[in-house]
């Protein structure tokens, strides 16, 4: 089995220092990866990343993580980034890692994603440039992960994992208004997740909403923010991927540990 | 002024505050309003409050945010 620990949303300050790291400490006993599904930070500053950093530095499994809206409010995504790599998380946009734990290969593609909205409810590529724009920023975002997702058929991983921070489904943003859908996912990253092909999508941004859902191919999608999941994280695992399957065991066994893309 | 904006007000300055929330709801019930959610911390939690009391002194506010539980899991989701 391959143990897969996530969170969401966890929006650490100043004033957060040590509050995640006693549960984040328990991981090498109870999971094989971290996932951290953006919205790290609550403005994203160096020092809120800073706070970060320091509670998933060093926790003996491998952490992976997407940013989210609140990691981009300073402009500085680049410098959180640059300090949660530093803590030795592997930052995804657009791009996949392959990351070994206990023999095991997990294949994260990852992207913040954005949102649009879903089928039938959805903004369109059309009219004033900021509205195209909108949809074209959302679009690109869902063609990163379709591309990091394809590109993990071929490196032999146990399970292949899409991590967003905004929705790919309406099902798990249940409880939320219907009114603001649109702005907490869209259908293109299921889309995306559907056409490449994965064993699980997490995703965080939908407080209020619902932990469970399934893409219209059959993905079960996890929602994990921190106030729907109620924990520190939770834990899901999945068994191995079946040899004879196409969409992720063929390919060549790379060398290395961990390979970012 | 309306209630209805000075709520929309509220909504606005939390997100513009030292939380940066953006989870929080805030809806009026009958005469007060009612702030709702799960915030970070119990210093947020104190932070919202006031903005709220201070948007809204002559408004009843009825406070439910609950502050983030950090316990680690006691069994993993099983996935076939």
């Amino acid at each position: 089995m391959t143990r897969v620990a996530a969170v969401g949303d966890i929006h650490l300050g100043p004033d957060s220092r040590g509050t995640l790291r006693p549960a984040f400490d328990t991981l090498p006993d109870c999971a094989d990866v971290l996932l951290l599904a953006g919205d790290l930070t609550r403005h994203g500053t160096p020092e809120e990343a800073r706070v970060v950093a320091g509670e998933i530095a060093d926790l003996g499994v491998p952490v992976v993580a997407v940013l989210g809206n609140h990691d981009h409010h300073d402009d500085h995504p680049d410098e959180i980034t640059a300090i949660l790599r530093d803590a030795g998380a592997h930052v995804l946009e657009g791009e996949a890692t392959v990351v070994t734990h206990g023999g095991l290969r997990i294949g994260v593609a990852g992207t913040k994603g954005f949102g649009g909205g879903f089928v039938g409810r959805c903004a369109g590529e059309f009219g004033e440039p900021v509205m195209r724009e909108f949809v074209r920023y959302s679009r690109h975002r869902a063609d990163g992960l379709r591309t990091a997702l394809e590109e993990l058929r071929g490196r032999e991983c146990d399970v292949r994992i899409a991590l967003t921070h905004f929705a790919p489904v309406p099902d798990t943003l249940a409880g939320e208004p219907l009114e603001i859908y649109p702005f907490l996912g869209s259908y293109l990253l299921a889309e995306a997740i559907d056409t490449a092909g994965a064993d699980l999508a997490v995703h965080g941004h939908a407080h209020a909403g619902t932990e469970h859902g399934m893409t219209g191919g059959g993905v079960r999608v996890r929602n994990v923010a921190q106030p729907v999941i109620e924990r520190a994280f939770h834990v899901y695992s999945l068994n191995p991927r079946d040899p004879g399957e196409g969409s992720g065991a063929t390919g060549t066994r790379s060398p290395e540990d961990t390979v970012r893309q | 002024m309306n209630l209805e904006y000075r709520v929309a007000h509220v909504a606005e300055r939390l997100a513009a505050g030292q939380c940066g929330e953006l989870g929080v709801r805030a809806e009026i019930r009958g005469g007060a309003v009612l702030l709702t959610g799960t915030v970070p911390s119990a210093g947020c939690r104190d932070d919202i409050l006031r903005v709220a009391h201070d948007e809204l002194p002559d408004v009843p506010v009825h406070c439910d945010l609950v502050v983030a539980e950090n316990a680690p899991p006691d069994h993993p989701e099983e996935l076939p």
